[in-house]
Parts: C-alpha cells; sequence; structure tokens
C-alpha cells in the first residue's frame, strides 16, 4: 500500500505491527496495526479464525454468499457454532446438515425457489443430526442487530415486529413504550457481535479493502460488528486498483484480518459482474438433500478442497456462467476502465 | 425511466408487449391457475408505483407488471436494488438479473429504513397461513401439539414480510387457497394484518395501512372498514362456494362479487418469456429435468428477447 503507508494518519509508522488481533478494546489504535498484508489459503483461516463454538455471520444473501468457505467449515469438522445473520441459503442447510450448526438467529432459512431448506428443517422438527434452535427476526431485525453491534451500543429500535409473536419467542428481543414519551411501541433490537464474519466479495487488496459491486445487503455492517472478518475473492487486486474506484470499498482494511483469494467462491450462487447462479446444480442439490441420506451422499461428493471442487464442477461449465453473468453485468477491468485493458489474474 | 405521467397505468390496447404473439391483446386461451395468480397481482401495482418485492411468485408478477401494464413502477428488493428490470426470472434476492437498469444499489438496512420512513407504496409478500384480518404465519405450523421449538414444520420465517406489512403504503398477500391455510387461528403470526380488526394498527402506531389484498389461485379479496377480509372477485370456473369451503370462517362476500378478468394472450406469453425453465410457473417438470447447457441457452436466448425490447 505504498500510497497510504506513511501518510502522516493518526497512527501511521510507530507502533509495531500486532499479531492478528484486529479488535482492541475501545481507544486503541487500529490503523498501523492493521496495514499488513492479510492474504492467506482457506484451509488456514478458517482453522483460524472458527473455532468450535464459534458465533459466526455470513456475507451475501443468495447471490455472493461465501459457499466455498461454508464448505471448509463442514470439510474441517467444525461444531457448536451459533449462525448470527440475514436470509441464509444452500451453505446454511449444508453446515446444519453436516452438525456444525446448534443454533442460528436470523430472519429467514431456505435453499431457493426450488427446493426447500431440507436439513434446517429436520434439525428443527427432527432434531436431526441435533437439534437446531431458531431465534427468529425480521430482515429489518437482522440489519438492526449488526448496525447496533457496529455501533457499540446494546440495542437499536424499531417500528417492525411489534404486535406479533417475533419477540415472544425470542428472549433477545424486547418490546417497550418509547421512554421519550411518542406513546409508540418499539422492538429494542439487541447488537449481533459475531465472532467472525465470512464475507465474499468481487476483489480486495493484501491489506483487506473490500469491494463489492452491486448490492450490498448488510456485509459493510457486519464486517464492523464482528470480532474478527474473513474475506474471500474473486481477485486480490493490487491497491491501486482499489483507488480507482474507492466508492465500491464497503468493508475498509481496518475491519479485516484475513483475504483469501477463491475464484468462483460463491458458487452455485451468483456473483455480480463474474458469473451468473447455477440453478441445475443447487437444483441437484435440493433434490438430493430431501433425504438424509442423499444429503450425506451429496457431502461425501461435494465438500472438498475448494481446487478439486471447482476440477469437478468443470472449466466449461464455470465459463458458461461467466458468459452467462456477462450479458447482463459488467464491472471495470482491474487494470483500469478502459474496455481494451486486459482482465485481472482470472 | 421515462419521467411521462408516470401515474398512468396502461390498459387494453396501449400495453405493448415486448414479445412476439399473435393477437397479444385479445384473452388468453391456455393459461393455468398459477398464471392467473401472478397476473391479478401483477394489476395490482400501478404505473410509477415503488413496489417491494420478495422472492418468488411475487417477483414475478412485478416482472410482469414491468414489462406490461406499469413500465414506470420502480421494483424495490430487500438485499439492496431499486428500480431494477429483470430479463427473467429471480431465483433468488440477490439475484443478479436484479442489477439489469438499476437505480440503485445499496444495502438491506438502507432499504428498510426506507421502507419504515413510509417510502414505498406497495408491498407483496406470501405467507404460509392467514387469518381473516390478514394476519400472516410464515414462520411454523405447530397445529396443537407442536410446539415453536420443535413445530411440525418448519417455514422459513418472516423475511421481509413483517416489515413490509408493518411500514409499506399497503401491501398484497400472494397465496394458495386452502383450508388449513386460510385459518381461524394462526399457529404464530409472523407478519400483522389488521390485528383484530377496527382501528388496531393506528393504535399501534404502524405507518403502513396493512394487507388490501389477498389473491389466490381461486380468488381475490379486499378487506371492509372492520378491517375483515371479503370475497370480492372469483377466478373463471369458480363458485363462490368453492371459495367458501377453502376457508375455515364464516367468510364474507361481497354484493357485487365479480369474475377476476382473465389474462390476456400477450401477458401469458410475457409470463412464459421471464420463466422459460417452470422456475416458478410450474406448469411441468422441465426445471427438474433440464439439463446444464439447454438451461443456460434457453435462460440467455430468453434474457436477450427482454433486453433487446
Amino acid at each position: 500500500m505504498s500510497r497510504t503507508d506513511g501518510d502522516g494518519r493518526a497512527h501511521g509508522g510507530e507502533r509495531a505491527l500486532e499479531s492478528l488481533s484486529s479488535r482492541a478494546p475501545s481507544g486503541t489504535p487500529t490503523g498501523a496495526r492493521s496495514r499488513r498484508d492479510k492474504t492467506t489459503d482457506l484451509e488456514t483461516a478458517i482453522d483460524e479464525y472458527v473455532p468450535d463454538g464459534a458465533s459466526v455471520a455470513f456475507g451475501g444473501m443468495g447471490g455472493r454468499d461465501p459457499e466455498a468457505a461454508a464448505r471448509e467449515i463442514v470439510r474441517q469438522g467444525k461444531s457448536g457454532l451459533t449462525v448470527l445473520d440475514d436470509a441464509r441459503t444452500t451453505l446454511f442447510d449444508v453446515m446444519v446438515g453436516a452438525g456444525c450448526v446448534d443454533q442460528y438467529t436470523g430472519s429467514w432459512v431456505g435453499t431457493s425457489l426450488i427446493s426447500q431448506g431440507f436439513n434446517v428443517r429436520r434439525a428443527v422438527e427432527e432434531s436431526i443430526p441435533h437439534h437446531l434452535e431458531m431465534r427468529d427476526v425480521s430482515n429489518f431485525g437482522s440489519s438492526l442487530m449488526f448496525l447496533a453491534g457496529a455501533m457499540d451500543v446494546p440495542f437499536v429500535p424499531t417500528r417492525s415486529m411489534v404486535e406479533t409473536d417475533i419477540p415472544a419467542h425470542n428472549p433477545d428481543l424486547e418490546v417497550v413504550a418509547d421512554p421519550l414519551g411518542s406513546g409508540d411501541d418499539l422492538a429494542l433490537v439487541p447488537a449481533a457481535q459475531p465472532d467472525v464474519a465470512i464475507i465474499h466479495v468481487q476483489r480486495a487488496d493484501a491489506l483487506g479493502n473490500a469491494q463489492i459491486w452491486g448490492n450490498v445487503v448488510n456485509d459493510h455492517l457486519k464486517a464492523r460488528a464482528a470480532e474478527h472478518v474473513v474475506v474471500t475473492c474473486e481477485e486480490v487486486v493490487p491497491t491501486e486498483t482499489i483507488q480507482r474506484h474507492p466508492e465500491v470499498t464497503r468493508i475498509p482494511f481496518y475491519a479485516v484480518d484475513a483475504v483469501v483469494e477463491v475464484p468462483f467462491g460463491s458458487h452455485p450462487w451468483h456473483c455480480y459482474g463474474y458469473y451468473y447462479a447455477d440453478l441445475p446444480f443447487y437444483r441437484e442439490y435440493g433434490l438430493q438433500s430431501k433425504e438424509r441420506e442423499g444429503f450425506l451422499e451429496w457431502a461425501d461428493e461435494w465438500v472438498l478442497p475448494h481446487d478439486e471442487y471447482l476440477e469437478k464442477i468443470g472449466a466449461d461449465r464455470l465459463a458458461t456462467l461467466e458468459e452467462m453473468e456477462s450479458k447482463i453485468n459488467e464491472v471495470p477491468g482491474v487494470r483500469g476502465d478502459d474496455a481494451t485493458a486486459p482482465e485481472g489474474s482470472r | 425511466m421515462s419521467l411521462d405521467d408516470p401515474t398512468h397505468t396502461l390498459t387494453g390496447d396501449d400495453v405493448a408487449y415486448p414479445v412476439d404473439v399473435e393477437r397479444p391483446h385479445e384473452t388468453s386461451e391456455d393459461y393455468s391457475l398459477t398464471e392467473l395468480l401472478a397476473v391479478t397481482a401483477a394489476h395490482e401495482i400501478e404505473n410509477g408505483e415503488l413496489a417491494f418485492i420478495g422472492v418468488g411468485m411475487s417477483l414475478i408478477s412485478g416482472v410482469l407488471a414491468k414489462h406490461t401494464r406499469a413500465p414506470d413502477c420502480q421494483l424495490v428488493t430487500e438485499s439492496g436494488y431499486v428500480g431494477s428490470r429483470p430479463p427473467g426470472v429471480v431465483q433468488s434476492i440477490s439475484d443478479t438479473v436484479l442489477g439489469v437498469d438499476a437505480l440503485v444499489a445499496t444495502n438491506q438496512l438502507q432499504i428498510f429504513t426506507d421502507n419504515q420512513r413510509g417510502l414505498f407504496d406497495v408491498g407483496i409478500i406470501g405467507a404460509g397461513q392467514i387469518d381473516r384480518y390478514g394476519n400472516t404465519n410464515s414462520t411454523v405450523v405447530t397445529g396443537d401439539e407442536a410446539t415453536y421449538e420443535r413445530p411440525k414444520v418448519r417455514l422459513p420465517g418472516s423475511g421481509g414480510s413483517n416489515d413490509i406489512m408493518t411500514s409499506c403504503g399497503r401491501s398484497i398477500v400472494m397465496m394458495r387457497q386452502q383450508r388449513r391455510a386460510f385459518t381461524t387461528e394462526l399457529d404464530y403470526t409472523t407478519a400483522p394484518g389488521h390485528l383484530d380488526g377496527g382501528d388496531d394498527r393506528e393504535e399501534a402506531g404502524f405507518r403502513g395501512d396493512g394487507p388490501s389484498a389477498v389473491i389466490t389461485d381461486m380468488a381475490v379479496f379486499r378487506f371492509d372498514d372492520d378491517g375483515e377480509m371479503v370475497l370480492a372477485s372469483t377466478h373463471p370456473g369458480v363458485a363462490v362456494a368453492d371459495v367458501r369451503d377453502a376457508v375455515q370462517w364464516d367468510l364474507r362476500v361481497a354484493d357485487d362479487v365479480v369474475t377476476t378478468p382473465e389474462p390476456t394472450r400477450g401477458e401469458i406469453a410475457v409470463l412464459r418469456t421471464i420463466d422459460p425453465t417452470d422456475t416458478v410457473l410450474r406448469g411441468s417438470d422441465y426445471v427438474y429435468e433440464v439439463e446444464f447447457e439447454e438451461w443456460s441457452e434457453r435462460v440467455m436466448e430468453h434474457w436477450k428477447t427482454l433486453q433487446d425490447e
């Protein structure tokens, strides 16, 4: 990060780089500590930042989901996880089926239009492979719990969820009369500060400046609310590429602990500007996961190190998904906005 | 996005269908009840309105409205897009087809903040159960025995339905008509309709007007001044008695109950262009059988039709 190194920022220069912790007590400078090369591999990042029993938030939402990272969590046999999140699709269903998750706080679980979240249903209804405790919030509630976490305040109020059963069955929510006297009832949404947020983006530099093209969902908030952040990305790019479009740096380096280049890291979902969703693939997941036995066979076949997974999908198929996305969206080239400039490392 | 009279919803011969079909303005002869449901819901969106829409049946209705009667409605989706003109079916809430022609690509907090501020005109949601006041359940089916913790059926959960029904200008609920779903007692209230009727919403301080219509594969319901559901129209071939049988309570029926208008040939053609693989419309098992290559070619070919319009 040549241009910003030693540029006289408040905490620049003097402090030695500290270890991997990005969050220190309030008031502790993070600038210098966070200016380092954070690139690593997926296996190391998951091993390091997702201990058994951790609370985890995932980025994206049926698009730009960190699917490869979740498969790595399953591959490493993590257990006792609490997922603090918004709406979750296949990656959550796979982790629940594999027995990684004990509790979920969030707004919606399923897989897609053409299949249900069969593992989630089995876990909640029949405790297979074990019981999954659910704590429901609305979608706005899920945004607000990360806003409160990012602000480091105990709660944020909303008009949503009052007069319904959502607060009645979620002990974390509280409905109160407005203490300032408007007479309105408000639901207080408590802060979520997960141990780790894992977020897949199109591009990041080695320091962790993460750029999201297209919609952002709650990722900018999750990154700030979490204790640690693992960014997986389609491409690690030079800082100069980030500087060309700073307006899409939705997650700043000072919130990030690890950066992992994971091409096609959202497959079978979409990644805006890079590839379209592989509907026939998650259709097959839906069909197979209908029965427990079928899911276990699916997991045997597909929970692999990511490079083996991509090889199994096949280069032609991945190229077709890229071609599909190119028909509908594009992002500027890595080396500049000139349409003739060559694309990046892919 | 045109600045021409955005409040005028196109009707009859004024609708320009972006597909090559003969006699597009005439009544369709071969539509399914699911297609009629989608078309009827699309008619609830007026031109120029901001329409807050969830995945599945409600989004295909929004996309149909955008490509036919209400080209200047602006679709709003919870994952962060405003103004999209998707050239095909939206498979998930961050489907990248929502990026096409979008005016805004933002985040979920911003979209729901704008919703709570009352900036959106109409929302469309789905639900598993509904009661006579339009309160809905999309969280758990428990019956008398099971519990929230260990339900008979775990449904997906609120998604944005609670937030839309609380704060959006008005809400439309799309459902399959089944007696067990049109219930006297919800197993769980996920999203607020007219609560227990009367002025309940006003007293609760809600900004939105709540549900204004329920659209099913048999009928269309509106709400009276008490906030109670009233049968407004039945679909062609469906009798009022059939609808009564598919509702658990003593259903109120409008004096002037009518037959739901049939879709045009153009509307059905556009719907099938949006969903060439039957992902939402489900007239066939095609989506469960199609191979990858054929699927990708077909999707791209159909996108092109609606992108070239």
